[in-house]
């Protein structure tokens, strides 16, 4: 029998379709856009971190770069992936042992509450000096 | 009673040719159906038009698909829930099945899925059958119940019409081919709350525990969101992910 079928790769983009979706879909989208963003910062600290290798004057060099406001906000971005990303997964942990499983939105939407409060507090510091 | 306009933009996909939308206006009562208007359709625009639908009243699951991007069954969902009358309402295929002709989906493999789990599941308190495997050939033979040539026996799954909602909502369906899925899931708790047998149960929680059951779903519940019939397949998913784990821990105390 012929039938339809989109490739593998457009499918996966499913996982960001949050149109017409509950919020389990928001927490599940977050937590993919999150966990890749992750691996990818993971890759960049690795490259970053590669610049001690010719030695202190290239590390200095991006030390300097490191401190403009711009990079700033990215440090407040990764701060973010990392709040989301590990506040959603207590939620899926806790949701994985059968707890909370009918307050799953509720929960997320405390524990994303708990993100935001701790990045306005970061985002203070990390710009108020 | 009042007559409303109508207009759907259907899927339209035959093999061989490339998917599109086609639109159409029908006259409906405004206390009708969805799946009033896509019968319209048919009878009064298109006869290539394929759909499914049977019971008309949310029993069956067959007429199950998605309006404007949400699964829903047709035969249950009045106009006033999907929309305004002034937008068109987009009236296409459920995901995560191979679409066999406009709204017609392959479902052979949702039912693979729920074969797999061999469910026991019966709704006592309606059936007008004795359902027990264990007392059907006394039945069978007091010819109570006339069953087919082939059958030995036959299952019904609490509550769950089998229409496919959930695997349609499921984000990690998606991908995952093989994955067992929310209702598959679903039916194999079931199935787990209904047997004494131990080695029954170790099958079904091993079943579980495979490369493609409870572990690969993430969590996003919207199976839950999506079912119209209140089965819960997360809840159950998270429930045999409970049982799997303790079982885990009662066998790695025991070796």
């Amino acid at each position: 029998m012929a039938t339809l079928e989109q490739p593998k790769l457009r499918r996966a983009g499913r996982w960001f379709d949050v149109r017409h979706r509950k919020l389990g879909m928001w927490a599940y989208a977050l937590n993919r856009i999150s966990g890749i963003g992750l691996v990818v910062y993971l890759y960049l600290h690795l490259v970053v971190l590669s610049t001690l290798s010719r030695g202190p004057g290239s590390w200095d060099a991006f030390v300097s770069l490191a401190r403009q406001p711009y990079f700033l906000l990215l440090d407040v971005i990764l701060l973010a992936g990392i709040l989301i990303h590990g506040l959603n997964g207590l939620r899926i942990a806790l949701t994985s042992f059968d707890v909370g499983v009918k307050r799953q939105k509720a929960l997320f939407s405390a524990l994303m509450l708990v993100a935001l409060v701790a990045l306005s507090a970061a985002a203070l510091k990390i710009f108020g000096g | 009673m009042k007559l409303l306009d109508i207009t759907l933009q259907i899927y339209r996909y035959k093999p061989g040719e490339q998917p599109h939308y086609d639109t159409f206006t029908v006259q409906v009562e405004d206390t009708a159906h969805v799946i009033d208007a896509i019968d319209k359709v048919w009878a009064e625009h298109d006869h290539t038009l394929t759909f499914r639908r049977a019971c008309h009243h949310s029993s069956c699951g067959s007429c199950a698909l998605r309006i404007n991007g949400v699964e829903k069954l047709p035969c249950i969902t009045r106009f006033n829930e999907v929309g305004d009358g002034n937008i068109p309402l987009r009236i296409e295929p459920l995901r995560n099945f191979p679409i066999v002709s406009d709204l017609v989906v392959d479902v052979s493999g949702f039912f693979q899925r729920m074969s797999a789990s061999d469910m026991s599941i019966t709704r006592d308190a309606e059936s007008t059958l004795p359902l027990s495997v264990d007392n059907l050939d006394s039945i069978v033979q007091s010819k109570a119940v006339q069953l087919p040539d082939n059958l030995t026996h036959f299952n019904r799954f609490e509550n769950c019409i089998e229409c496919g909602i959930c695997m349609s909502a499921c984000p990690t369906m998606a991908v995952d081919n093989k994955f067992m899925g929310p209702a598959g899931l679903a039916a194999i708790y079931c199935a787990l709350q209904k047997t004494d047998d131990p080695d029954e149960k170790a099958h079904l929680l091993a079943l579980a525990d495979g490369e493609h059951g409870i572990w690969r779903c993430h969590s996003a519940f919207e199976c839950t969101e999506a079912c119209p019939q209140a089965v819960d397949p997360a809840g159950k998913i998270m429930a045999l992910r409970r049982e799997v784990t303790a079982n885990r821990f009662k066998t790695t105390r025991r070796s």
